[in-house]
């Protein structure tokens, strides 16, 4: 269904999750080191990257902050806890989302489908906010006429918010609604991809403009 | 505690009870009379009781010696004199004694006689046997010098 | 007999000790000293009396009449002073009023002694002084005879008892004026002593408290000194063997996170493959299937287990951290019974809207694991009550079964404890309960076990409401 580059150091590992992976219907590349992957993504760059962060040689954080610094394609990590330091740092490197190992198959193909589908458009026109331009049929953002490039989750959640100026998002609803998360979805995922669009999209000087804050609720766009 | 500790320091305080313990010499001086010294007919001295019932003092005894002899084999070897005041004065070792005479009145027995009375009565009356006597004559003279013992007791 | 109570502290002991054998001595040295002064002047006085009657006596007899007659008696009887009797054979002087004190011994001694004898007496509660002495002829050759005179005279020693008694008292005062200074030295020496052993029980203190690196330093060479060294060996020993325990404790907790971590690498692959197994068990055999589907089973358990136990050695490495926001404690509940699919089974109650800043993600570990516990050992219905008091949230899950036998209740927390030891088979990994404590532990709350009203057991989670927002690690301190 997506061409995917797994990477993965433990050769039985990184098989079985191609086996799985493969029967889920995905093209499956794989490499062993953090070398080898980026080797391999920028050859052909796939669909979407899974990402083991414990890697011999470069290690997962350095290997997802160069693909995000070469493209948009989404990076979804493997960690070795789910509350630790492995999730703040893979999210500091700007990955989308992460699995916890030992990674179910059936839940990481949910991961990647759910991140693979903010790609596609809800198709409701042309909305100008100020300086900002988003395009919901074509999926292009762009700020003072220059386009701005995001991965699908920022995308997604750009959407999510200008769909609806002023209203207030409370994390668990974007994280519902952009990151398709049961109640129990990690609230770091959503504050990590606002700072990342923020970057993109604020001038940086001063208050956030478009995408605000709303202490001890969430967030929301504008009002502008 | 403390009052028994009291009661005890308390009960030694007086002066305790004793058994017969000795204290000394007996006082002496008692006598049925007065020893005087003469001279018998071997140029010994001899000594002679007088009872006269007390021992009296040792200027009695020598004023009685030069009163003169009684009734008596013996002799005496001292002038006799009309007026026998003697006067004794003691010392702790010397018995000083004034003899209302001169060194020509008497022979060197005479004065031995004054020094045995003299002595004798002195011990008798509880003095120490080692007083040596001094006899002194009215004119000076050597012999006045002399501490004298009895040549009899010693 | 009434016993008096003993003074308990060391330095009152030191204190009564030290006074009562600086005034015993005191008072020994006073009374001794007072002692020979008393004989001293006892014996002067007698001598002085005895030489008074000798020298009296020795002044008349020149000049008394021998054989005496009764007058002479009675002239030296004058001479020596009142309270004389003389006697001569069978005459007597006449007597003085208190010469009947005058005891049969004394006359005895003086007849057969022939001297001068003296013997102290008390009489009518006053003391007195017996002289008594014949008076001898001496020959002019000195040999000494009895006159048969003889003089008896008492003399009062009563001025004698008022000195002896005001010297006695003198060494009474002598020891009450040491009493003070006496008192000072003993606080002074008591304080020299007390500090030594008072530093001991500092230092005893805080190897009590925990502080194992205490040590006292070791001065001088007396009996303290060697109970310092005693106890700073024993300090030492403790030290090390708590060391080596606390070194095997966190081995032991290393190595149970090295197996866990090094578990998930196989169980990774194992996990990936077993669902391609799953896919495919359609078209095995009846047997291969079963197979594939125990397989699948069991692995999924491993992966439990391991997750719990690396939770576990988390909490024992002090890494486990609250990730804090306001939950809707009541929604969160139900959400976590709904994602597991147990509303239909389980009746859930709530007061009312109760939000509290807590790590939602434990909360429903915690909640997961009492109420499937509840499904699991008890029977239907099973309860979750949520209220709140302003101190504490509680979240009270009961079941309807048999409840829990009272010598399971100690041990329901401890790890892989299970209460049947036949049902082995139960798909918990026998550390639910164990991390549920210890979630509920950081949050600085506590969980309980109980039995419920109608038999059930009862568990309650209880969380306190007023916690610092900013410490995540309340309750949770290695």
């Amino acid at each position: 269904m997506a061409a995917i580059l797994l990477i993965e150091d433990d050769p039985l590992v990184r098989r079985g999750l191609q086996l799985a992976l493969s029967r889920h219907g995905h093209d499956v590349r794989t490499a062993d080191t953090g070398e080898d992957g980026l080797r391999e993504f920028r050859s052909a760059p796939p669909g979407l990257v899974v990402l083991d962060l414990m890697l011999p040689g470069i290690d997962g954080f350095e290997v997802c902050r160069r693909i995000r610094a070469e493209g948009e394609v989404p990076v979804i990590m493997l960690t070795a806890r789910g509350d630790d330091f492995d999730v703040v740092g893979g999210l500091a490197a700007g990955a989308d989302d992460y699995v916890v190992k030992p990674a179910q198959p059936t839940v990481l193909d949910a991961r990647i489908r759910a991140v693979l589908r903010r790609s596609t458009g809800t198709s409701d026109g042309v909305r100008v906010h100020r300086d900002l331009r988003v395009d919901s049929t074509s999926l292009t953002v762009s700020l003072r006429g220059e386009p701005v490039m995001l991965t699908p989750t920022e995308l997604r959640l750009l959407l999510t918010l200008s769909r609806a100026p002023g209203r207030v998002f409370s994390r668990q609803q974007l994280l519902e609604e952009v990151w398709e998360l049961d109640y129990l979805g990690d609230s770091r995922l959503v504050d990590n991809c606002v700072q990342r669009l923020r970057v993109k999209i604020e001038d940086g000087s001063g208050a956030p403009v478009y995408v605000q804050t709303v202490r001890g609720f969430g967030y929301r766009f504008g009002p502008v | 505690m403390w009052c028994a500790a009291a009661a005890v320091l308390l009960a030694g305080c007086g002066v305790q009870p004793s058994g017969v313990t000795g204290g000394g010499e007996a006082p002496t001086g008692v006598a049925p009379g007065v020893t005087l010294y003469f001279v018998d007919a071997g140029g010994e001295l001899r000594p002679q009781l007088r009872p006269t019932g007390r021992l009296g003092t040792v200027s009695d005894a020598v004023q009685l010696l030069l009163t003169g002899l009684g009734d008596s084999d013996l002799r005496t070897e001292i002038a006799p004199t009309t007026t026998p005041r003697v006067v004794v004065t003691s010392t702790p070792d010397v018995l000083r004694i004034e003899v209302p005479l001169t060194i020509d009145d008497v022979t060197p027995l005479g004065i031995d006689q004054i020094v045995c009375t003299a002595l004798g009565v002195h011990v008798q009356g509880g003095g120490s046997r080692d007083t040596r006597a001094q006899v002194r004559f009215t004119l000076p003279t050597p012999e006045s010098e002399k501490h004298r013992r009895c040549p009899v007791t010693g | 007999m009434t016993r008096r109570p003993r003074p308990r502290g060391l330095r009152a002991r030191l204190l009564v000790a030290f006074v009562l054998v600086t005034v015993l001595g005191a008072a020994a040295a006073a009374w001794s000293s007072a002692g020979s002064a008393r004989t001293a002047l006892v014996t002067s006085t007698q001598q002085r009396l005895t030489e008074a009657v000798t020298g009296r006596i020795e002044a008349v007899v020149p000049e008394l009449r021998y054989p005496p007659d009764r007058a002479a008696l009675d002239r030296l009887r004058a001479a020596v002073g009142s309270n004389t009797l003389v006697t001569y054979e069978d005459m007597r002087s006449v007597g003085g009023a208190d010469t009947g004190l005058v005891t049969r011994e004394l006359r005895a001694a003086v007849r057969s002694r022939n001297a001068l004898v003296t013997q102290r007496i008390t009489a009518g509660g006053r003391p007195w002084l017996l002289i008594g002495t014949p008076v001898t002829i001496t020959a002019p050759d000195g040999a000494r005879s009895p006159s048969g005179i003889e003089v008896y005279a008492v003399r009062d020693l009563a001025g004698v008892e008022r000195q002896t008694d005001g010297l006695t008292r003198s060494a009474v005062s002598t020891a009450a004026l040491a009493l003070p200074p006496a008192v000072l030295l003993a606080l002074l020496a008591s304080r020299s002593v007390l500090r030594p052993v008072r530093d001991l029980r500092d230092t005893a203190r805080r190897l009590a408290a925990g502080d194992l690196g205490a040590r006292l330093p070791v001065q001088g060479a007396d009996e303290l000194t060697e109970l310092t060294v005693t106890v700073n060996e024993m300090a030492e020993s403790l030290q090390t063997s708590m060391t080596a325990m606390r070194r095997m404790q966190t081995d032991a907790r290393r190595f149970a996170a090295d197996v866990s971590h090094e578990l998930r690498t196989p169980l990774s692959t194992l996990t990936a493959v077993v669902e391609v197994l799953a896919t495919a068990a359609d078209g095995m055999e009846a047997d291969a299937r079963e197979s594939a589907e125990l397989a699948i089973t069991e692995t999924h358990r491993l992966v439990r287990l391991v997750e719990d136990l690396m939770e576990v050695s988390r909490f024992d490495a002090g890494t486990a951290r609250l990730r804090l926001e306001d939950v809707d404690v009541t929604g969160a509940v139900r959400d976590c019974l709904r994602a597991r699919g147990w509303l239909e089974e389980i009746e859930l109650t709530a007061a009312e809207e109760i939000v509290l800043r807590l790590d939602r993600r434990r909360l429903d570990v915690v909640v997961a694991n009492l109420a499937g516990n509840a499904l699991r050992h008890g029977e239907p219905p099973v309860r979750v009550h949520v209220s709140a008091s302003r101190e504490q949230v509680r979240i009270e899950v009961t079941d309807s079964g048999p409840g829990l036998p009272a010598d399971v209740l100690p041990h329901v927390f401890d790890r892989f404890y299970k209460a049947d030891a036949v049902r082995t088979r139960t798909p918990g990994s026998g550390l639910g309960l164990a991390i549920a404590l210890e979630n509920a532990r950081l949050h600085g709350g506590d969980v309980t076990a109980g039995r419920a009203e109608g038999g059930g057991a009862r568990f309650v989670l209880r969380l306190p409401r007023d916690r610092d927002p900013e410490d995540g690690r309340a309750g949770w301190d290695v």
